[in-house]
């Protein structure tokens, strides 16, 4: 409206007019005759396309769409899954005077188990056991009748202690031998499913005994056992971490520590009664086979599963843990060196003092590069300090820097390695370090991280 | 194969604290009442006749010598009135059943509350589970004989609990009014060697709150023995009422009926086993007697219901020392892992994993929960412990009622009774079989 007086246009009074004339049209819409506005809305508006409920629905049924009369009445029934002619009264539904004919409805689930039943001869004949007397047998098969089969309960009630496992075995047991018995011929019953499966009872046996074992274990037992599995657990991963680092490890003394590992296993297995221990198996499998062979293919992690120790992978590690404080460059020298000397870079025959031997030189080789590169840097600094007098700017930053370099890069490769480095690190750092160069010689004895300057 | 057939049975469970009967088929009983009885003895007397509510038979007493008999009153109406010399009496004593004192009150359900006539109906009955078959026999025989029922079935009533909850396999924790009852029930049958049962129940509870109210001072003044007199409006005063003929009996009965209530409102079962120090401190919570007094019950709330748990509990209660136990008297906890443990190896897991509580005991609050938590800490981890009650107060009472209730009605159920022909034809002891 503001808007409109603003921009000095008329007040349309078009939509206004236009509004008053839609309505008057939805007013006569909205007001059927009969029905009131609001029921009318609810039905969107619009009469429905089909009725819904049809007038004659309305009346009530007549009862002579059926010629049938129901009604229900008290009545007495018999069923034929009681022995007895027992008649109890329910309410059945009549239907023009005629009650149901039929069995009680509910009688077709009076169902049981098929168990054979046997005379006296048969008994003589087939199924004499010496360690059952007959009443017994017969008041297991009594029980096996009167309780279908259900082994857990018949074991229950039965008078004479017995386990369930064995009851259920005799029982199949002596049907089979009935069946057995009473086929004409052994074809007839070997389809039938107890002939065809013995009982398994030394299975079973084991089966019950792990089961109780592991249900009677109390929460304190479990607890214990938990402990003791993750003391065994951190006790051979800190062995396996320890043999990494340490340089003397020899083949005894792989196989006492597996032992170890393996009576820590066996400790813990001795508490869980039923598990075994497969450790104890696999290691004691895999220290035959070669070891070399193995190592390109397996996994540290796979290699601690199984309590193998390989040699190579070992001596792999203690390399790299000496060659730690090298850079890669000076690993380079050093394998370069070693093939100067004639020696592999991997020992053919990995002993332990063959290995011991391997690493000792490797160390003595990195020592003496370190002293070289000291050296060399030491003269290049003598020389900088002389040429000090008639330095440039780009010189001496250089070799602040190369001063920088010592400080922070101690064991950098010989000669032009070493310049190679510096000239990167020029490039990277400020020239704001040019003051703290004079100090740094003393300090570059000291031996320092190897910042990884290659990139 | 689930599908019901009403035959209008009964369904009929004499407890130790309550009796309960109604028809098959319902959801609840329609007679509950306490299962003792007052009774008078009167030396060669002529009876006089008693207003129709209260049910009079007179049996001669045991000894047949003498011409003593007793006047029965049977309902909680009738002993809710107090009478000169009335004895209250149970019928269960020390394991012994009093028939005399279980037919009057079998009587008085069938006569007084349901109004119905024994000889047209099918009765089911409740048994415990720990029952021998010789009082089974002479139940089966008591209700021929003299009720001329149609047929009947006896079931246990761990079976009834279980299938009240729709299982057929669980281990049924029932703590009752008597004593509490821990069986294992194994596709529809209980598991005779896994019954445990302990005197720790309902009345012993009740009796533990009533001496420990009265060594700390307070007396529960039975309800006939004061009148409130109004002086003012709002103001009572108590009038003491004196009746020297009263026996000792009936009130320790009324005090007990008081004593019960209290601790029905009142108590909660502890978390964590009870500590006398942990337990100083808390906040009493206060009670109002019949009489106008208030009460305020302390540690006792939390101590009286953990005697279930730890029935040792019970000799520190002062007054209560005669409660010396022959056997050892486990608590709850224990006897649920010792029932699991002598069952079969095969069905242990599924046990612990639907252990079904029943019986007025078990309405206590807390119960379930402080009961599921010790289970999981004594139980083997392989197990998962589920302890299930059902959230209503009322099923929880009455399950074993509505487990027969469900069982009679069964379409498929009708098979099952022992009939009178059976009866006549095979004697009493037939009914082992068709009752297993």
């Amino acid at each position: 409206m503001d808007a409109k007086d603003i921009l000095g246009l008329p007040k349309n009074s078009f939509p206004g007019a236009q509004e008053k004339k839609t309505r008057p049209q939805k007013d006569s819409q909205r007001k059927p005759d009969g029905i009131h506005r609001e029921v009318y809305a609810l039905t969107g508006g619009m009469a429905p396309l089909m009725p819904t409920i049809e007038i004659s629905h309305l009346k009530k049924r007549q009862y002579s769409e059926k010629e049938e009369k129901i009604s229900w009445q008290w009545l007495p029934f018999t069923s034929s899954a009681r022995p007895d002619n027992l008649q109890l009264y329910h309410w059945v539904r009549v239907v023009n005077g005629v009650p149901p004919t039929g069995d009680y409805s509910f009688a077709k689930y009076n169902k049981s188990v098929d168990v054979l039943k046997y005379t006296d001869e048969e008994y003589e004949k087939h199924l004499t056991d010496p360690t059952w007397s007959k009443e017994e047998t017969d008041q297991l098969f009594d029980l096996c009748k009167r309780f279908d089969l259900r082994f857990i309960i018949i074991a229950d009630r039965f008078p004479f202690p017995q386990t369930r496992s064995e009851l259920n075995l005799k029982y199949l047991y002596m049907t089979r031998a009935l069946l057995l018995a009473r086929a004409p011929s052994s074809t007839d019953v070997s389809g039938h499913p107890i002939v065809k499966e013995p009982y398994n009872m030394t299975h079973e046996v084991e089966r019950k005994r792990a089961l109780s074992a592991v249900l009677s274990q109390t929460r304190q037992q479990e607890q214990k056992e938990a402990e003791i599995l993750a003391e065994a657990k951190q006790i051979m991963e800190s062995r396996m971490a320890s043999k990494v680092n340490m340089t003397h490890s020899a083949e005894e003394v792989e196989l006492p520590d597996n032992q170890i590992g393996n009576e820590g296993a066996e400790a813990a297995a001795h508490d869980e009664s039923a598990l075994p221990s497969p450790n104890i198996h696999l290691s004691s499998s895999a220290a035959t086979p070669p070891i070399a062979t193995v190592e390109c293919t397996s996994t540290p992690a796979s290699l601690r599963m199984l309590r193998v120790y390989l040699r190579t992978h070992a001596l792999d590690q203690m390399v790299q843990a000496a060659n730690s404080t090298a850079g890669l460059r000076t690993i380079k020298r050093v394998d370069q060196t070693l093939q100067d000397l004639g020696v592999h870079l991997k020992p053919k025959v990995p002993t332990k003092s063959v290995c011991a031997e391997h690493l000792e030189l490797r160390k003595e080789i990195l020592t003496l590069l370190n002293l070289q590169k000291q050296l060399q840097n030491r003269e290049a600094e003598a020389t900088a300090n002389r040429d000090n007098t008639y330095a440039e700017a780009s010189s001496t930053p250089k070799r602040a820097y190369r001063g920088d370099a010592e400080r922070t890069i101690v064991p950098d490769s010989l000669g032009f390695g070493g310049d190679r480095v510096s000239k990167r690190d020029h490039k990277r750092k400020v020239p704001g370090r040019f003051m703290d160069a004079p100090p740094s010689p003393p300090q570059s004895k000291r031996p320092r991280k190897l910042k990884s300057s290659d990139g | 194969m689930y599908g019901g057939d009403e035959v209008s049975a009964i369904v009929l469970d004499l407890g130790s604290y309550t009796c309960k009967a109604g028809y098959a088929g319902e959801d609840s009983p329609k007679a509950v009442f306490p299962s003792v009885v007052g009774s008078i003895d009167q030396v060669g007397v002529v009876d006089e006749v008693k207003p129709e509510k209260d049910s009079e038979i007179t049996y001669d007493s045991k000894n047949a010598d003498k011409t003593k008999t007793r006047k029965l009153y049977v309902g909680s109406q009738a002993l809710g009135y107090r009478r000169d010399q009335m004895e209250v009496i149970s019928p269960f004593k020390d394991g012994v059943v009093d028939w005399d004192i279980v037919d009057n009150i079998w009587n008085h359900a069938f006569r007084e509350c349901l109004l119905i006539d024994p000889k047209e109906h099918p009765m089911l009955l409740a048994e415990p589970s720990s029952n021998t078959p010789q009082q089974r026999e002479k139940a089966a025989e008591l209700m021929f004989e003299s009720y001329k029922v149609p047929a009947l079935f006896v079931a246990k009533n761990a079976v009834l609990t279980s299938f009240s909850s729709g299982r057929a396999t669980s281990l049924v924790v029932d703590s009752g009014g008597g004593s509490t009852t821990v069986a294992a029930v194994h596709d529809g049958f209980v598991l005779q060697k896994a019954v445990l049962t302990s005197p720790v129940g309902g009345e012993l509870l009740t009796d533990c709150m009533m001496k420990s109210l009265e060594s700390k001072g307070t007396t529960l003044r039975p309800r006939y023995s004061f009148k409130k007199k109004e002086i003012r409006q709002g103001e009572f005063q108590i009038i003491n009422l004196d009746f020297p003929n009263t026996t000792e009996s009936y009130k320790l009965y009324s005090q007990r009926a008081i004593a019960s209530d209290i601790k029905e409102s009142v108590c909660r079962v502890p978390d964590t086993a009870f500590e006398e120090t942990a337990y100083a401190n808390v906040p009493m919570t206060s009670y109002e007697l019949p009489d106008g007094q208030t009460i305020e019950v302390g540690a006792d709330r939390f101590k009286i219901p953990d005697i279930l748990f730890n029935p040792s509990l019970v000799l520190t209660i002062p007054g209560m020392e005669s409660f010396t136990s022959s056997t050892s008297v486990s608590g709850l906890s224990q006897m649920v892992i010792e029932s699991i443990n002598r069952c079969d190896v095969d069905i242990r897991r599924e046990l612990f994993s639907s252990i079904l509580l029943a019986g007025g005991t078990a309405s206590m609050l807390q119960l379930k929960e402080r009961l599921e938590k010790d289970l999981m800490e004594e139980a083997p981890q392989a197990a998962r412990v589920k302890v299930l009650a059902s959230g209503n107060s009322t099923e929880r009472r009455f399950s074993v009622w509505i487990g027969g209730s469900i069982l009679a009605s069964l379409g498929s159920f009708q098979q099952m009774w022992f009939s009178k022909a059976e009866y006549e034809e095979h004697g009493v002891s037939y009914i082992q079989r068709r009752c297993p």
